[in-house]
């Protein structure tokens, strides 16, 4: 009963502080002056990232100094939880794994996750999403084999620590290189268009959008599977 | 018109499954039977729901719906059941959970 009254007392609170806030945000009617360049320009105008994605176009064209060093936090990141692991023995327990029937699920479901993945990142600059969010569900699928099989299951069918670090190394050097070719062609620093074609064969790869999105999926992907291969060693060594 | 109304009808019966996995959670008292109503929600209140959409999506011509719908029912279709057995193996075998009822252990052991 006093939990019911404090529960409802909270809730009161609640919507008459949602009522008494909502006459201050009311809806703008107007786009502003930056937010009307980004869409107008991304696809069609002066400006032009040639990605009908607005977003993948401000993240990797117009604001890519930042995703450029959001990316080197992510490197930074990763590189130390790599150091802190250093000298921790690296054990596989339960070879055995889980039963047969979540064994089959996981193939399934990583087979469909690792398209997923793929798409998502791929089409990055046509369809929402981009080379993190793909990064991130390709990094599940480790993940999945991790628990339905085992880590050993993992590094037998050839991707350890070492070779997710020189997959993700690959992807980092990938975008360093897209990032300042465009120097050394007399243009500004992560310049897109102009430098980079719009088109390739008839498809639409909107400069280095694309090449930047799959750089960040493998460099993305391989980082959260080292990070889930260091977590995966058991305390206190193994017990198989 | 057959299409909207087959959809409907597989939504109502999701609503249901729904219903009953919530209040089946709520009451029931042991790990199996609270997991047993939560496949119930999943697959009656899931499964059944994304065929409907799918179903009324096709009577007016949204493919793209359709395709999104019959894929996300079947993906919930090959996880609940693989995600359900993980969990009770998992609990029968660490022993956190003990079967008050095990027909298969009692054949192994003798």
């Amino acid at each position: 009963m006093k939990k019911l009254i404090t529960l409802s007392i909270i809730l009161l609170a609640v919507l008459a502080g949602a009522y008494y806030l909502s006459s201050y945000l009311a809806p703008r009617a107007e786009l502003n002056a930056l937010g009307e360049f980004y869409l107008r320009n991304s696809y069609f105008g002066e400006h032009s990232a040639g990605s009908p994605e607005v977003v993948t176009a401000i993240l990797w064209d117009y604001r890519g100094l930042d995703t450029y060093f959001e990316t080197a936090v992510l490197f930074m990141a990763i590189i130390s939880a790599v150091s802190i692991f250093r000298n921790i023995p690296s054990v596989s327990f339960h070879p055995r794994g889980f039963t047969n029937i979540t064994k089959t699920g996981v193939k399934i479901v990583g087979l469909i996750t690792f398209v997923a993945a793929a798409t998502t990142a791929f089409h990055g600059h046509i369809t929402p999403g981009g080379g993190f969010q793909g990064g991130s569900m390709l990094a599940v699928v480790p993940l999945l084999v991790i628990v339905g099989f085992s880590k050993k299951a993992l590094e037998k069918a050839g991707l350890n620590k070492e070779r997710a670090l020189v997959i993700r190394t690959i992807g980092l050097l990938t975008i360093a290189l897209a990032a300042f070719y465009p120097l050394l062609a007399g243009g500004r620093f992560m310049q897109n268009l102009s430098i980079y074609p719009k088109e390739l064969y008839g498809m639409l790869v909107s400069g280095s959008l694309s090449l930047f999105n799959m750089a960040e999926f493998l460099a993305v992907g391989a980082g959260f599977t080292i990070i889930f291969l260091l977590l995966s060693n058991p305390e206190g060594g193994s017990e198989a | 018109m057959i299409l909207t109304v087959i959809g409907l009808i597989l939504l109502a019966i999701g609503a249901v499954c729904d219903l009953l996995g919530a209040i089946g959670i709520h009451r029931f008292n042991t790990f199996y039977l609270r997991l047993h109503a939560a496949t119930v929600g999943t697959v009656g209140g899931k499964f059944y729901p994304l065929l409907g959409v799918a179903f009324i999506a096709a009577e007016q011509g949204l493919w793209p719906v359709v395709g999104i719908s019959v894929l996300a029912a079947l993906l919930v279709l090959v996880t609940t059941p693989v995600g359900s057995h993980a969990l009770a193996y998992a609990a029968s075998k660490a022993r956190i959970v003990e079967m008050e009822l095990d027909e298969f252990r009692g054949e192994e052991d003798v």
